[in-house]
This record gives structure tokens, sequence and C-alpha cells, in this order.
């Protein structure tokens, strides 16, 4: 690979404009890293802000023909490493690409690379509607951000991840070739309607992918009616299979459970302990295992039911109903940005390991998170949501003081430890980070179809290579 | 204020985790839309926001970058006007912290900080390389001022010398009141501007002037127009451990005497829909929402309407944290664009009650040629008592 030398510095600021290219150190510093605490950051060559399509394309064909390494940043609040740039590369930031166009005879919306959930949120919510996925990132981290690592958040318990919400995608490739998916890829389309157009998933091709097959530019997503009417509750269990069997009772009841998580004692006193107050939380002797649920319907006799059958549900499970209601209201409410809320109050630093298990073996997950910080003598949570058609999204955290370089190191160790022993649980990753799939038999042959395809796409594998698999 | 200990400096400036709130967060629900005037307004890379300016600052301290004015620029490319802090999630102050960092590496060469220091330790002021004449605009009233009262009006140096309505005005309105005050001879300057850009000895000292002159004046309560000589007199003169009398804001003040009958606004000569907006200073830093929003709403005919971000979440006028000094032109494409939420409402008035905003948001409007005016809440009021 190739070095940024000041001769292509002087053609991409030909594409962007002097103000739109920097390669001062100041700057570049804080291109080095992203909210991702805990991975070694690494200083690029030139940061470079295009506004349009056009000019990222451009950008990759020159980044292309000169093998300069490109690293897509958007919102920069990715928290496994995936834009932390290389050594000498280059950083193409979307943020100036914030367009917005509705189509409100297609339920569906587009935005730029450069709009954030908050900022679509606001702009919906006018005509009513909303794209019911937040990420609690989402004041944050860009749409096309959390498309290029298939995220989700609050909603997720009855929509399901992000990639359920996309219509397509317009994506720049290595070769600086504009591809679009989905219905648009017919130019006469009156918009996006359907993402299974044209035969193969194209679009998914590109969820996901962490920026490693192109440059997500444009996402097109599903528009719904806004939900209005809620239903909050707490539902106590004695044992964890009782509250995992509640979880999937209310998908195969389809009670529409917007966010629902299950809170382990010892877990929810730590959150109480740091949010219970600001959130109101009265004080109860919870039980050994407690859902907190938030239950959304676009009409009230819908909301009515459902909350009955919730209750009908947890008692025939031999579980009750809690009734208090500020965890989940406080859960909800504050859903765009619960994350850093919580992660902050709980926490110093940290990595973070998310996964996707199956409900019903939720207690695998915890039991593994739980063995490894007993084992490396570290800090965490065990957090987690419903998402999906029969799954749960883990997002465990492991904590270190950054000034204590040893426990950062431990951190490290017990986090490459904690992914291959979830992985022996039957656990899945959403986002293909390398210590993932490092060394292990049963996906080489799934590695090896990755890297064909990382390869047709980007025959000079300048696009963020490493993040996806380590390819 | 105790010395500035670095170690606990450097242990906050790493409580933050780098989730970038503090960029542009579109809150509906919570009246956020956006975060950061700098990086909104400027060239928009990671330096312009505080989850940049805070690697900066980290990086400095810690040696990474070399202490170069271009590397250290983030420092001072940043109003200091809190809004960061009011979104942040983690348990430390960004904005003071780099306030505080600004004091710590003040070695790097800054020519703009240090003029402004020198014309205020030299001349009370940090306009003109001379005596200051703070005193001047009481020419213009129809009755006396002392020099001697139980109340003393503290115009500051941008009413006194910059916008001398502001002050002319505040003294009518006092006097409408029948509040006897005094102006002082030689106002000293509050050094809000020294304590901002890291001149923190500077200030210390020039705090101990200020706080002996006005004790001199045996006033049992000081009445200030500024929004930055408030939080400074009031706030920051604590911290160095030095008391002065009561220290009041006019809005407040005035609003207290419409409470007690003491004024009685009437109507203005024409309707108007104005808009208030919101100094950093007296708002998020000192908790003062409500009374200027009184003293509007008390004047008949003038309908107050909000623009959309206000009170803890108002975006800055882009003057402070002496960016206006710093970068005039960043500090005007700030305050132009807060014009424009005026606009946006339909507001003939952006009204406010600090001189240093309204000189800024006046350099904002003409900028974008706007037709909203700029006024000081004491001007409207004075209007409404003749």
């Amino acid at each position: 690979m190739c070095t940024l030398d000041a001769g292509v510095v002087r053609q991409l600021a030909r594409i962007v404009g002097d103000e739109n290219i920097s390669t001062r150190k100041d700057v570049l510093l804080t291109y080095s890293a992203s909210a991702s605490t805990g991975y070694d950051s690494s200083m690029p060559e030139a940061v470079v802000r295009p506004a349009t399509t056009e000019e990222v394309s451009k950008i990759l064909k020159i980044a292309n023909k000169h093998r300069i390494i490109v690293t897509p940043r958007s919102g920069g609040s990715s928290l496994q490493g995936e834009v932390i740039p290389r050594s000498g590369g280059l950083v193409v930031e979307l943020m100036r690409m914030n367009q917005i166009s509705l189509y409100q005879d297609l339920r569906s919306v587009t935005v730029g690379a450069g709009v954030t959930f908050g900022m679509l949120d606001k702009f919906l919510n006018p005509f009513d509607l909303w794209v019911p996925v937040y990420p609690e990132s989402s004041l944050v981290c860009t749409v096309a951000g959390n498309v290029a690592v298939n995220g989700a958040g609050p909603g997720s318990s009855a929509y399901g991840c992000i990639a359920e919400m996309v219509l397509g995608v317009e994506v720049v490739l290595p070769t600086g070739e504009v591809i679009q998916t989905g219905t648009e890829a017919n130019p006469k389309a009156p918009g996006p309607f359907l993402r299974y157009a044209f035969g193969p998933d194209m679009t998914g091709l590109f969820i996901g992918s962490l920026g490693s097959l192109g440059v997500i530019t444009k996402v097109s997503l599903k528009t719904f009616k806004r939900i209005r009417n809620f239903d909050y509750n707490t539902y106590g269990f004695e044992t964890a299979e009782q509250a995992e069997q509640f979880l999937l009772k209310l998908r195969e009841n389809d009670v529409h459970t917007l966010f629902a998580s299950i809170y382990e004692g010892r877990i929810l006193q730590f959150f109480m302990d740091m949010l219970g107050e600001e959130y109101g939380i009265p004080k109860h002797d919870w039980p050994p295992f407690t859902v907190s649920a938030t239950i959304g319907r676009v009409r009230q006799d819908q909301l009515a039911s459902d909350a009955k059958l919730a209750r009908e549900i947890c008692e025939a499970l031999g579980g009750h109903v809690i009734d208090i209601a500020e965890l989940p209201v406080g859960e909800w409410d504050d859903r765009m940005r619960t994350f850093a809320r919580s992660s902050y109050a709980h926490g110093w630093h940290w990595r973070i390991l998310y996964h996707h298990q199956t409900p019903t073996n939720w207690h695998k997950s915890v039991e593994e998170i739980w063995a490894v910080m007993d084992k490396y003598r570290l800090l965490g949570h065990t957090a987690g949501f419903l998402t999906d058609h029969a799954s749960y999204n883990f997002y465990p955290h492991l904590y270190f003081d950054p000034a204590d370089k040893p426990e950062e190191e431990r951190v490290r160790a017990a986090h490459e430890e904690l992914s291959q022993r979830l992985f022996q649980t039957g656990a899945v990753p959403f986002k293909l980070a390398p210590y993932w799939v490092n060394g292990v038999p049963e996906m080489e042959t799934y590695l090896a179809l990755v890297a064909r395809m990382k390869k047709t796409l980007d025959p000079n594998g300048i696009m963020n290579p490493g993040v996806l698999g380590g390819i | 204020m105790g010395d500035i200990d670095l170690d606990v400096l450097k242990e906050e400036l790493l409580q933050c985790r780098r989730c970038g709130l503090c960029r542009n967060a579109v809150y509906e629900a919570k009246g956020f839309d956006g975060v950061c005037p700098v990086w909104k307004n400027t060239n928009g890379f990671e330096t312009g926001f505080m989850r940049g300016k805070i690697m900066v600052a980290l990086a400095l301290l810690d040696g990474i970058l070399e202490k170069t004015q271009e590397n250290a620029e983030a420092l001072y490319t940043c109003t200091l006007c809190g809004n960061c802090t009011q979104i942040c999630p983690a348990a430390f102050k960004p904005s003071k912290a780099i306030e505080q960092v600004r004091d710590v590496l003040n070695e790097i060469p800054n020519e703009v900080r240090d003029s402004i220091a020198e014309k205020i330790d030299a001349h009370d002021n940090p306009y003109l390389d001379g005596k200051s004449r703070k005193r001047d605009w009481t020419e213009a009233l129809s009755f006396s001022v002392p020099t001697i009262a139980d109340t003393l009006y503290f115009a500051g140096c941008t009413a006194g010398m910059k916008l001398p309505e502001v002050a002319t005005d505040s003294a009518r309105v006092l006097n409408a009141a029948g509040v006897v005050f005094a102006v002082m001879e030689e106002e000293p300057c509050c050094g809000s501007v020294m304590l901002r850009t890291g001149k923190r000895e500077n200030a210390r000292a020039n705090a101990q002037r200020v706080v002996d002159a006005i004790v001199k004046t045996g006033a049992k309560r000081v009445v200030v127009s500024c929004a930055g000589c408030l939080r400074t007199l009031k706030d920051d003169y604590a911290q160095f451990g030095l008391k002065l009398p009561e220290v009041v804001h006019i809005v407040e003040f005035a609003a207290d005497l419409i409470k007690d009958g003491r004024l009685k606004p009437k109507r203005v000569q024409t309707p108007m829909k104005v808009t208030y907006h919101d100094p950093c200073h007296l708002g998020r830093e000192m908790g003062v929402y409500d009374s200027p929003r009184e003293v509007l709403k008390s004047i008949p005919d003038i309908e107050l309407v909000e623009m959309e971000t206000n009170r803890a979440t108002a975006m800055c006028c882009g003057a402070g944290g002496g960016l206006k000094s710093y970068s005039p032109e960043a500090a005007k494409r700030i305050a132009a664009d807060r014009i424009r939420s005026a606009e946006k409402i339909g507001a003939s008035y952006i009204v406010t009650s600090c001189p240093f905003c309204e000189l800024n948001l006046e350099a904002g409007s003409s900028a974008i040629a706007s037709r909203v005016d700029v006024v000081d809440v004491v001007n409207l009021l004075a209007q409404s008592l003749q």
C-alpha cells in the first residue's frame, strides 16, 4: 500500500475544496480514534470531507489508483474499532451528506450518510412517522453508519435490527463506481419501496459490511406510523428459564413489545444504584429475574389487549407482574442516549462484545460473561435486549481504568476469550470482528467466501481492510 | 479557586469516552437542535467540537502533540458556552476543563489572548490602548449620577464603551423605580475574558483590585448589565475567596421591581414580536432564565416567542470564551446562525441581556442583512417606561 503524498492531497483538495481536507496533525489526531475506547489509535495521513456521492466516487478512484487505504467514517461512535484508520491512510468523513427525502406514498425515506437518527426522528415527527429502531447512540451515530454495522436498539424487540428497515442503499465501490440497490436501481422507479428487487439481496451484502466493501452514501428505509400509545411494566420471575420463556411467548403471541430486557438481580441492582434515582424508580425488593418491557401500539384498543395478554403470559409462567413502570419508562423515553447515559453511569472506559443469542439461551451468555469477568478480576455488566424474530442482542461491557495499563491488557485478553467462549454457546456476532473468527475452524469456509467477495469488489484491498473478519 | 491540579484535570479529561454527543445531537424531546455552535459553523472537522478538543488537550498535556499555536488552535476555537456540558453524560464539565487546560498550557503563544490581558492590566478594559472612560455615558442622562450610593451600577466594558444605550437605559430603569445608584468614577474591568482565555493569575490579581475598588464605594448591592460580569463577580470571585456585596443582574433586579409595583411598563409605540436569546453566562452558568422573560412579558403589546433552542439548550451567540477576538469570522457566523433561528419564528427583534452577546448578534445580523434587530431587555423596558 502507498501513503498519501502531496500530489495526491492536491488532487483530493481539487475535489472537495481546500477547506474540506486536512493534513494537520491536530486534526488527524482527532480521527485516530473513535468511541472505541480500549483500541489502539492510529494516525491517518489525511482527512477529507466530501459533500456528494460524486465527490466520494472521485476520491475513491484516486485512492484506488494510488492504492491508498480508506476508512469511511461518519458519527465516529462505533465501539469495536471499525473506524480507526490505518497509519498513512485516508479518512473519508461523511457528515456533510445530510440530505433527507421523504416518500410518503411509498412509506419510505432516504437519508444521506451524515444523517443521525436524532435528525431523522425530528424530521419525521411532524408527519406522524418514525423509523422505529433506535440505536442507543442515536444522537451521534448516523443511519448509514448503523447500517454498516447492522445495529439495533430500542424498537428492535418488535422490528428487528436496522437491516429490517432498509429498502436499499447507494454505495460507492472501492473502484469508484456508484451502485444503487433495491427498487431505486431502476432510475424510473418512484423511489424506494422494495428491497428485494432485481434478484439477490444486494442490499444485504453491504449491511454489516463495516465499510470494507464500499462507502454507503445513502440509505432508504421503511417508515411507520408513529406509535404514541405505550404500556410500561416490569415482570418478576424466580428462574432464568421463566424469564426467557416470557420473552419467547411475547413474540409468539404478537405482543407488540418495542423493547424488552431481562435483568438478573445483581445487574439490576447495579443499574438502580446508578440511574434508579434519576429515573425515579421506587425502592423494591426485586426478584432474581426481572423483565422490563415497553409495549407500543398505534391504537389504544390494541395496546390494552397486548398489555392484558402480557400479564396473563407472565402469570401463566409462574411469574408476577411487578407494576413498576419507571424502569421501562426511563429506558424508552431516553432511548436515543440510554447507552451513553448508562455506560457513563456504570463504568469507566470499556470494551464491548456485541452478540446475538436466542432468548432461551440468554442464561448461557450471562454465565460466560460472569465467568470471564471473575477469571480476569474485572467489573462489567451483562446488558442486552430482545431483538428480531427469536434473538436477544447482548452488549456486555468489560471496564478498565485508562490509566491502569495492566488492567486494560486484562480487558483485551478477557474480551478475546469471551468471544471464543460465546461462540461455543452458539452465539453469533453481528459485527464480524476478527476476534470472533481468528483460528475458528468452523468459520474457515465462510470466511473464504467473504474474502472472495471482498477481492471481487475491492481488488486493491483499499477499503477498511482488516475490520471484516480480519480480511 | 485553588490551583489547578494537573492530575485531577487529566482524570477529568479522561472522563470523556468520546461518545460524541457534544457534536450535533438533535434531541427534540430534550430541546437540543445541535450542540456545538463552533462545529456547526466552522469547517466541521472533529477539532471543532468538544470530543476532538479534549483529545487535543490530552495530547498537548501528554506531549504527544507539540505545543504550538497551530496545534492549540482547537482549545481556543471554543466559546465555552457549556451546551456540551448540558448534554454530556460524564461526571465532569467539559467547558470548565477546557478553560483550565488553556490556563495550564498558557505558555503556548497566543497573541490575541496576551494582548487582551495586557490591555486589561494596563488600561482596565479589553478594547482600547488607553484609559477607559466608562462613565462618559452618564452625560447623556437627564439626571445626575453620584459615585457613592448603596446601589452600585457596574456597567461593564462593553456597555460602558461599545453600547452606551444599554448603560443609559439601565440607568433610566433604575431611576424610574426610584433607586438611587452610583457609577464609579473609574470602573475597572471584571476580568472575565482573562479567566476564560487562560490568564488566571492575571485575573486573580485583577479581581483583588476590582473588589477593593467596589468595597471602597461602600455599596451594599452591585447591579450589572453584562452576563459575563455577573458570573465573574458572583461566581469566580467567590472561588478566589473574595467577598463582594450582593451582585445581581439588571434583569433580575428589574423583574423584582416590576413585581413590587415600583416599575409599571406601559404600551410601546408599536406591537412587537420578540424572541429572547439566553446568554450562556446568565442562563447555563447562573441559572437565570425567567427574570428576563418576566420583564418582557410585563410590557404590553410585546409578544414573546421562543426560538427552537432556548434556556438550558440555547445555542450560543458565538462571542464567548474569547472566540470573538480569536476568530471574529467564526463568531460572526455563529451569530448569524442564531439570527436565522429568530428569523425562522418570525421575530422582529432578538432581545438579550448581555451587551457582549448583543454586539456579536448585531455583527451576525449585518452579515446576513437580516431584518431582525438586536436589542437589550433594558432598551425595551426603558422605552415602555417613558
